[in-house]
């Protein structure tokens, strides 16, 4: 297996132009390295945690931007992401252990582009854009647009994750991040669901409801139709229901060891109404009508 | 393809080579013939194979060996100073928080790091510390004493 550790973005891009199709990036390993042992090996490893400037989380505009070799536990540890963006706070929170949250990185946990990545819905629900370099230059793809299927993702295999863009939610709006999972720690999700919920200025009415649903289909996504349910309408325990019932319908979970897909469905209907209630609840002051 | 490693692993300064694809636990236990860090899941789920790595605890089976170049390195067989035990290592035998023992190591990481972040941890700290390994036997109630333990006989309140 050939081993490659570029020091820097270009060197980075000069090695997946020649071996991209067979190499894998490599960042924390929290997931490369079990695909080693247990999968196949690649033919090849870039190695990028060598690339400086591609760790930290910093203030640009109005919004953060986060190097994709950021740990999930440097993003747990930030005041500034904690205060700003609560609901990828969340997700880094509740993101396996500790030992994994000390090496597994956000962009590798992006790229994986696994339906139950962690960070995904809440990227989603905010969005968020990644900031990809590939030879003939960067590109921002918002991530609605990122996700192509389990594995796979807009990098393609000649692109590299430099950072995420992420704007601060609207004034006035609350989000949550809710996860099933049979253990507090360590499991993977059964389903995940972000919520982002910005009332009217008279807190009378959505204004914008933004659904993230993980795990549930071969990418995480949005529950667009459910969000166009919600817009412009008080958030009232008819509707609210609908709306729970119209997010499960917009899901297509599988079946595996982890759950059931109608099981999965029925988590995402209970998800999905927790989150409105919570939300309407924090951003209104008022109970579901 | 073989990759030279030099690295620091308990105070002391470390030369070898690995295949790229080795991991950090494979290298300390195959190529450095240090048995004390355990092979387990083999996949970042149970913390028997923790060390602590610049400071911080990681799953050494998912972290490349690779990445062990220019780091600081603890593990278990770095605890002990001659015959005289850790007093995490300690703590764990007096409360009887050592069953069958595989998980231990692991544990005993786990916790060194949290005691060298905190001198006074929370049972929150605690069961944030500890979430990433998994004990079989003890059913976790006398490893939570070993820590209890532990942090106050570090810190000189017992």
């Amino acid at each position: 297996m050939e081993y490659f550790e570029p020091k820097s973005v270009s060197e980075a891009l000069a090695v997946l132009a020649r071996h991209g199709a067979e190499a894998k990036v490599i960042a924390g390993g929290t997931d490369v390295m079990v695909d080693i042992k247990f999968k196949e090996e690649p033919g090849g490893l870039i190695n990028i945690k060598k690339i400086p400037g591609l760790s930290g989380i910093a203030e640009h505009g109005a919004g953060l931007r986060i190097g994709a070799l950021t740990t999930i536990r440097e993003i747990e540890t930030s005041a500034l992401m904690r205060e700003k963006l609560p609901v990828l706070w969340e997700a880094a929170h509740q993101f396996a252990s500790l030992q994994v949250r000390n090496t597994a990185t956000i962009g590798g946990n992006i790229c994986r582009a696994s339906p139950s990545g962690e960070t995904l819905a809440p990227l989603l629900v905010l969005d968020a854009r990644a900031k990809l370099a590939f030879a003939d230059g960067e590109k921002s793809v918002p991530f609605t647009a990122f996700f192509q299927g389990p594995g796979k993702c807009s990098a393609g295999v000649h692109g590299l994750l430099t950072e995420i863009e992420i704007p601060y939610p609207p004034a006035g709006s609350r989000g949550v991040y809710l996860k099933h999972a049979v253990r507090g720690a360590m499991d993977i999700a059964m389903v995940g669901v972000a919520v982002l919920l910005t009332p009217d200025p008279g807190k009378n009415n959505i204004q914008d409801a933004r659904i993230g649903l993980g795990a549930v289909a071969p990418t995480p996504l949005r529950a667009s139709k459910t969000e166009a349910l919600l817009r412009g309408k008080p958030l009232a325990a008819a509707l609210l229901k609908e709306a729970a019932a119209l997010a499960a319908s917009e899901s297509s979970p599988i079946n595996d060891q982890r759950s059931s897909a109608e099981y999965r469905r029925w988590i995402v209907e209970a998800l999905t109404r927790r989150g409105l209630e919570q939300t309407w609840k924090a951003a209104t002051g008022k109970e579901v009508a | 393809m073989s990759v030279t490693i030099n690295t620091r692993i308990n105070g002391q300064s470390v030369s070898a080579s690995a295949d790229a694809s080795t991991s950090l636990l494979e290298f300390l236990r195959d190529v450095l013939e240090m048995k004390g860090s355990k092979l387990c899941c083999n996949t970042g789920e149970c913390g028997a194979c923790t060390v602590i790595y610049n400071g911080k605890p990681i799953n050494s089976c998912v972290t490349m060996a690779a990445d062990a170049n220019g780091a600081e390195i603890t593990t278990i067989e770095g605890l002990a100073d001659g015959a005289k035990l850790h007093p995490v290592q300690q703590a764990f035998i007096d409360t009887g928080a050592v069953q069958c023992g595989y998980c231990t190591p692991g544990y005993i990481m786990s916790v060194k790091a949290l005691l060298d972040r905190t001198t006074k941890p929370t049972q929150a700290d605690i069961e944030e510390a500890v979430s990433g390994n998994i004990c079989r036997c003890t059913g976790y109630n006398k490893i939570v004493d070993a820590i209890h333990l532990a942090a106050d006989r570090m810190a000189g309140r017992v």
